[in-house]
């Protein structure tokens, strides 16, 4: 393989649209990380601040509200209302743009009852602004945990339950491209 | 707070927009530095204040390149802050010059657009995002500004066409500006309905178009820029507020609600005394949030309030009230250059205050109201500022 043909290849690999196999967004920074460690045992696990109680979404280092440094990881409830939902018909990122091609991507805001606003896929077409939600967090095909959020009424009490939910949005797998590198 | 007695903005320039560029943000910036000192017809050694907006000078920083352009600055500021960026170096400079810490102060934002760094900084926009945001189906800021547009459309029962008066007055307007990426084409309201969906209510033209680009101003004293024969405009008020209603689930207010009564009391006019409007137009929603904000109408009533403004800057559109908005086109139309974004609505200021933009001159304009907003940390923009200028003779 002379350099010609060698800077080719090398180009090639560094096109996430040439590849067999695109993921989920895989980067996370230490305290996203650690919201991954945190939920693999349980449905949804937030960070409470251990001095004045708050719960604090996205994860920090400090308590964003009396900025102690007592944040713990603990089981919050996971009923919330749905706020605003929208279908993405276009994404910067290849997994997405698979995914697209058939139906667009659905994603939302919810206003947990815990506190928190949280951003999450949207498990169900159904789902309508101002609906009351469960919200889950599952490991993606990347291994990070996201936040999933179903209808109140669907069940996802158990860690199949819930698998099965994350499986049928196929977000657990590789979004795969025939002939691909 | 005290007014900004003595001290004026002169010489706008904008530079090189183009929608990739193999130059990167110093090539812009540098390139502004040098078009301002012509333009003001000084040397650069003269420039003793540097401030600098820039997402992608990667590992350098303003102070870096006051080694590449070879400057001496006593002052130098670094606002990263996106659609804020430019009233805040503008109301830093304007400061720094009144308490004499400099005298002449370059306000420079400027952006490359290497081949696929959009994604890069989408992706890297911030900790929260990357880690609560992005994830989630990677839509950069069309995601985060779709579900605030829902959120607006279900709580004040805006429609499409509503967001289409903003976009087509802003092509319209672009299309007699020289520098808009793209004046060259025409909009109307079937190309705007019938337009590639991105994001639940976005369509292909509530969306800025990522170029690279430059926009500065020079910030001096008022005896410097009449001795140096340079036509100048006058700051009456500015302020800026940030994170503010940040209890509200999904964002429709920012914080031009708390200041504006105080803004106009102290430049001593109201909304109805403003001749042209420059907003931060990321999204049409966000600019009729900003005229709500703004005084211009009640919270609620910007869907109406756009139906019957006419926002042209020759003021021939139908629509009975007048009110020149983003008159170059904005970034929906000249293409969002990064931090020069947040510079687009001042250099365009100063231009018609000082009657020197070109076809798209408003007449007899004197009063102008800049906008600026910006920086989606999470779920929302955080920043709000404002600031109200006058043409030297108003």
């Amino acid at each position: 393989m002379n350099l010609r043909e060698k800077m080719q290849r090398r180009l090639k690999l560094s096109r996430p649209s040439l590849r067999a196999r695109a993921r989920p967004p895989k980067q996370r920074s230490p305290l996203g990380a650690q919201f991954t460690a945190a939920n693999l045992p349980t449905a949804l696990a937030l960070q409470c601040c251990d001095a004045c109680g708050h719960v604090q979404y996205p994860p920090t280092e400090l308590c964003g509200q009396c900025l102690d440094d007592s944040l713990v990881y603990r089981q919050v409830g996971t009923e919330g209302t749905l706020l605003a939902t929208t279908a993405l018909n276009h994404s910067l990122w290849e997994y997405y743009k698979r995914r697209l091609t058939q139906n667009p991507w659905l994603i939302g805001s919810i206003a947990l009852d815990a506190g928190p606003v949280v951003l999450a896929h949207i498990g169900e077409n159904t789902l309508k602004s101002g609906e009351r939600v469960n919200v889950f967090s599952h490991t993606d095909a990347s291994q990070q945990a996201v936040l999933v959020a179903v209808a109140a009424s669907t069940d996802m009490s158990t860690p199949m339950a819930r698998r099965n939910i994350v499986a049928g949005m196929a977000l657990d797998v590789p979004a795969h491209k025939e002939g691909g590198l | 707070m005290k007014g900004y007695d003595g001290v004026v903005l002169t010489c706008p320039i904008s530079l090189g927009y183009a929608k990739q560029s193999p130059h990167g943000a110093a090539w812009f910036i540098g390139s502004v530095l040098r078009e301002l000192v012509k333009a003001a017809g000084i040397g650069k050694q003269h420039v003793d204040g540097f401030a600098v907006s820039s997402f992608s000078l990667g590992i350098d920083s303003a102070i870096a390149l006051t080694q590449h352009f070879d400057l001496r600055p006593r002052w130098i500021e670094q606002a990263n802050m996106g659609g804020v960026s430019g009233i805040i170096a503008l109301r830093r400079a304007a400061r720094a010059v009144q308490c004499d810490e400099a005298s002449i102060i370059a306000c420079i934002g400027g952006d490359g657009a290497a081949h696929r760094s959009f994604e890069a900084t989408a992706a890297n926009f911030s900790s929260w995002s990357v880690d609560a945001a992005f994830p989630y189906g990677a839509g950069g800021p069309n995601a985060a500004f779709s579900l605030i547009t829902q959120h607006y459309m279900d709580k004040f029962g805006a429609r499409r066409d509503d967001f289409a008066r903003i976009a087509l007055d802003q092509r319209y307007n672009a299309n007699h500006y020289a520098g808009a990426l793209l004046g060259h084409k025409r909009l109307t309201i079937n190309d705007y309905m019938d337009a590639r969906p991105i994001a639940g209510p976005l369509h292909l033209f509530d969306c800025v178009m990522p170029c690279a680009g430059g926009e500065g101003f020079l910030v001096m004293h008022e005896d410097r820029a009449k001795q140096l024969d340079l036509p100048y405009c006058r700051i009456l008020a500015s302020d800026e507020l940030h994170n503010s209603y940040a209890d509200d689930p999904v964002q429709y207010r920012s914080g031009w609600i708390d200041y504006m009564p105080a803004l106009y009391d102290r430049a001593g006019i109201g909304p109805e005394d403003i001749d042209l409007l420059q907003t931060y137009d990321d999204y049409p929603v966000i600019s009729m949030m900003q005229m709500e904000d703004l005084g211009f109408c009640k919270k609620g009533d910007g869907p109406q309030f756009v139906q019957d403004t006419d926002m042209r800057f020759d003021k021939s559109g139908s629509a009975v009230n007048k009110l020149p908005h983003n008159t170059c086109g904005g970034q929906l139309s000249c293409g969002q250059a990064g931090s020069a974004a947040g510079y687009l609505g001042i250099t365009e200021t100063i231009r018609q205050l000082t009657n020197t933009a070109q076809s798209n001159q408003v007449l007899g304009a004197r009063h102008g109201l800049i906008s600026g907003y910006g920086m989606v940390n999470y779920d929302r923009g955080l920043c709000s500022a404002a600031a109200l200028l006058s043409g030297a003779r108003a």
